[in-house]
């Protein structure tokens, strides 16, 4: 992770400067004290190949100057548009561009003059999230085509806030990254039983965790989960994690009513029996993604000390066609009593969260229950890659889910539940199907994890089109993007924090 | 459509129909059977009794009555038989009207072009509205059934084959709305490429059916703005050069149920004679096969003046609508502007048969449709256009494109993102009907076929809130 220190607002002597300017910057504006210094230090060579290259300072202009002068290797530019109303994730993004500016540097100082101290840390956020690389498996890449970035010094003229907020945020990125990393690791390395291994590990964060395996799943009568996981060689695992933040720093005592966070970890998705086609199914090691996220997340609010009690649940299993694989047709008892007719066995995400979610409610009896799956197909086609889709049965929390996305920048929108959609996963010979037919896929599903919450507030979102991005965003390179950690961690920071 | 009659007797009816709320009283002859059937006026029940009057059903309507619903499941029950009765007594004037408006919309059936009677044919032809205030119900129906009316013709027009509702045979069906005072102008080829619609010309031009701008205008007595319903009206969709796969493909002469229901919505203002002016603006065209087809990779120059780089000749209602809307908005400056078309395979995956999608560029012109969808059984769901969704459309050699190739797209985000670049600032509303627009099979509360969806929604929207400046 890039390595941030917070300084005052000083020109550097040497090495690499950005700089972060709003729009239409005025010499005598607050953004461009850097600037001035930096010209008068180079006789003029930055503002003339600023102006050259028509910089205006709008959000997302970047202009490298290499060799300015006075001992600076380059001089980068990026515009923050309009200071009124800028919010923490344009603040983002603009370190996010400084990053890739300065991917070629070992170091580099960032101005951020004109910005309060938490906007500093916002920057820094930007920049180390953008810097996430998941390099593990590469063994002939040579030095020089790494990005060398590894150290940030943010020049602030609130250092103590900066440090301050920068605490918080680097705990957050730290789930941002832990929750990458597992959705970019390759399913023959992230099994189930790995994955609860990462788990555990967590436990130097203060969380508590429990491992389930598939004798305590069994045995407790999880019913779906087991019937999705038996057709693997990998066993499944549910792992509970335990952050009771609210009685303070020390708080242990046991949470009355803590809020949920459940994730899909399907390890890998094949279909099962009913096989997917081979063409892209490697993208498949990221249907755990929404598992990953409540790890992240649990991580990130342990690792910030959060005043609130939290306990994150992930079902992990992988789902693979063998002779000991469960078949169309078969019907499962799930922990709930309820009997469900697996139609098809790639709509296994369901299932999986369907015994997960009735023990949530059963044994903790949370405030609400959110969670998170890589779900459907059907969601894609609805809104692709813009927004992730949720469901919920409570129109506050559902605010809640919408203002932090558009907060965070990890958009939701809402999508309907109603009688009519919930008709479509009837059964005739067991109390539902695991499928409704393909028009409103989203929906249907999200009707039948709608039967195993027991009417406890919750919202479920689907993040299928989410948590694996194509192309580079400001914040998030190509790859797994955490999706929902953010997001998330804003709403508990925003509404359940004492 | 049912004669529907109003008056204190029906002496030609041999079964009443009677509704009943949850738990509430019934009547005496009626008690035995209906303890015997569990009946209890719960909605959605039926209970069908035979007494010594003739036959008697009991309609449950259970706690908060929708009476539309409990007419057409009423109908449903009792299609075989020529004359019912409804025993109104216990119901406002409105919701005698809707059992009414119920009843019509579920014994609706196409068969025109049945040259055979068939034994189990339904025979339901009239309905009595049994009241001891006939005027009060009289006022209701009237109102009621401009919509009902306007459903109708929409669902007949779905209803009719590529052969036979070619494009000029849709501009000749609305002939008869001037009978109502509405006023019908043509746009033919020769004046689509005077006024420089080259998107509706280029995506019509593989026919043998030249492509039209039909506009139907409703003065209404208001001094204010038309409200402009713009209709895609795709009289066959075989995909064009980038041909469907030939299973279903049937289902393609309803691609014009937009342009219906813009045409059902015009002709239920003129039967209730609405103050408010109103305007549809029909784009029709056959988008054929043939050698005079547009090709993937044309560029298309628009009303608008945009050029739109072609990626898949079967998104083609897009490309319709893109002229049909800017037409709209330069020529009438609508005070509001709502397009109606089935445009997406993915608005059906996303929200199957049982809404439609609305995008928009007004939050509350986006509020008022919902609410009058809500009041009608007409439900829509609020989609986003997000900015990723306009930006997938930049093209490299025109100023967009209107879809991406592909699979897996969010593609009814993406149409919508196309067409809010040709609503300008209008305030506009769309709505993806292609998940509710046709019911493959008949259920109690609804008929098969075409549904006519959008015409009782445009007619209370207008009705609720541009019937004042």
């Amino acid at each position: 992770m890039l390595d941030i220190a917070f300084a005052k607002t000083a020109l550097p002597k040497s090495g690499a400067l950005a700089l972060l300017l709003e729009e239409g910057a005025a010499a005598d504006s607050p953004t461009a004290a850097l600037l001035a210094a930096a010209d008068e230090a180079t006789g003029g060579a930055v503002s003339r190949a600023l102006a050259a290259a028509e910089f205006k300072g709008k959000r997302g202009q970047t202009v490298t100057v290499l060799a300015p002068g006075a001992g600076l290797s380059r001089v980068v530019a990026v515009g923050l548009g309009n200071l009124d109303g800028i919010e923490a994730r344009h603040l983002e993004d603009a370190g996010g561009h400084v990053a890739v500016a300065l991917a070629r540097e070992a170091a580099g100082a960032i101005s951020t003059a004109g910005l309060s101290g938490a906007q500093a840390a916002n920057v820094a956020m930007g920049a180390v999230l953008r810097g996430y690389r998941f390099d593990r498996y590469r063994t002939t890449e040579k030095p020089e085509d790494k990005p060398k970035f590894a150290k940030a010094t943010v020049l602030t003229g609130e250092v103590p806030k900066a440090r301050d907020a920068w605490t918080s945020l680097k705990a957050v990125a730290e789930g941002v990254f832990l929750s990458r990393d597992l959705v970019s690791e390759p399913a023959n390395v992230l099994t189930p039983a790995e994955m609860a291994e990462r788990c555990r590990k967590l436990e130097s964060l203060g969380l508590k965790v429990e491992v389930f395996g598939p004798k305590e799943m069994t045995k407790l009568g999880f019913g779906a989960l087991m019937g999705v996981a038996m057709g693997s060689a990998c066993e499944p695992r549910m792992v509970v994690m335990h952050w009771n933040g609210a009685g303070g720093a020390k708080g242990r005592a046991k949470p009355a009513k803590p809020l949920a966070f459940i994730g899909k970890g399907v390890t890998f998705d094949t279909g099962g029996i009913s096989i997917k086609p081979a063409g892209g199914m490697e993208d498949m090691k990221w249907d755990m993604g929404g598992a990953g996220t409540v790890i992240g997340l649990m991580a990130a609010l342990a690792g910030r000390r959060a005043k609130v009690d939290v306990v994150g649940l992930v079902g992990l299993v992988e789902n693979m066609p063998s002779g000991t694989a469960q078949r169309p047709g078969d019907v499962v008892k799930t922990y709930s009593g309820q009997t469900v007719e697996v139609i098809n066995t790639d709509a296994e995400g369901r299932l999986v969260l369907a015994d997960v979610l009735w023990y949530c409610q059963q044994k903790f009896d949370p405030r609400f229950m959110v969670d998170l799956a890589t779900l459907t197909g059907a969601m894609i086609i609805a809104l692709g890659h813009e927004y992730a889709g949720f469901f919920s049965n409570d129109d506050a929390l559902s605010q809640q889910l919408y203002d932090a996305g558009t907060a965070s920048g990890e958009k939701v929108w809402r999508m309907p539940l109603a009688e009519a959609y919930d008709k479509q996963i009837k059964s005739d010979i067991a109390d539902m199907k695991n499928v409704g037919g393909r028009p409103g896929g989203a929906i249907t599903a999200a009707q039948f994890i709608q039967r195993f919450v027991n009417g406890k507030p919750w919202a479920h979102l689907d993040v299928a089109g989410m948590v694996w991005s194509s192309k580079d965003a400001p914040t998030i390179p190509k790859g797994a993007t955490a999706f929902g950690v953010r997001l998330l961690d804003r709403m508990v920071a925003e509404n359940y924090e004492g | 459509m049912l004669e529907v009659r109003i008056g204190r007797t029906a002496p030609a009816a041999t079964a009443i129909a009677v509704p009943v709320a949850a738990g509430a009283p019934m009547p005496e002859q009626a008690r035995a059977a209906a303890a015997v059937d569990g009946f209890t006026g719960a909605a959605g029940t039926l209970c069908d009794i035979s007494t010594a009057q003739g036959r008697l059903l009991l309609v449950g309507t259970g706690d908060r009555p929708n009476l539309t619903e409990a007419g057409a499941r009423a109908a449903a029950a009792l299609l075989g038989v020529a004359h019912v009765a409804l025993d109104a007594h216990a119901l406002s004037p409105a919701d005698a009207a809707a059992f009414a408006a119920g009843a019509c919309l579920r014994a609706w059936r196409f068969d025109r072009l049945k040259t055979r009677p068939e034994p189990d044919a339904p025979k339901l032809a009239a309905i009595d509205l049994l009241t001891d205030t006939p005027d009060a119900v009289e006022a209701a129906w009237r109102t009621t059934s401009a919509g009902v009316r306007g459903a109708l013709f929409a669902r007949d027009l779905v209803a009719e084959p590529g052969n036979i509702l070619t494009p000029q045979e849709f501009i000749e069906r609305l002939a008869p709305l001037a009978r109502h005072g509405v006023a019908i102008g043509v746009l033919g080829r020769p004046e689509l490429k005077r006024q420089g619609l080259g998107a509706l010309l280029a995506v019509g031009g593989g026919s043998v059916h030249p492509p039209a701008l039909a506009v139907l205008r409703w003065k209404g007595r208001l001094r204010a703005p038309p409200v402009a319903f713009v209709g895609k009206g795709i009289t066959f969709d075989t995909g064009g050069i980038s041909i469907k796969p030939a299973a279903g493909m049937e289902a393609m002469r309803g691609d014009m149920a937009g342009a219906a229901a813009c045409a059902g919505a015009i002709m239920a203002l003129a039967l209730r004679n609405s103050p408010a002016p109103a305007i549809a603006v029909l784009a029709i065209a056959e988008n054929a096969t043939g050698a005079a087809s547009y090709r993937p990779g044309d560029v298309l120059r628009s009303f608008s003046g945009r050029t739109i780089e072609v990626i898949d000749t079967d998104a083609e209602g897009r490309l319709v609508l893109a002229d049909a809307l800017a037409w709209t908005a330069r020529q009438h400056k609508p005070r509001a502007m709502i397009d109606l078309a089935t445009l997406t395979g993915s608005i059906v995956t996303a929200l199957g048969h049982h809404m439609a999608g609305l995008f928009d560029n007004d939050a509350a012109l986006a509020a008022r449709v919902a609410a009058a969808g809500r009041f009608c059984g007409e439900l829509v769901w609020r989609m986003p256009i997000g900015e990723g969704h306009r930006r997938d459309l930049d093209s490299a050699i025109a100023d967009l494109k209107h879809c991406l190739p592909e699979r897996m797209q969010p593609d009814a985000c993406h149409a919508a993102a196309f067409l809010r670049e040709f609503a300008g600032t209008t305030p506009w509303v769309h709505l993806d009907i292609a998940g509710v627009a046709a019911r493959a099979t008949a259920e109690p509360a609804h008929a098969a076929g075409p549904t006519g969806f959008g015409v009782r929604l445009l007619d209370r929207l207008v009705a609720e809130h541009f019937e004042t400046a």
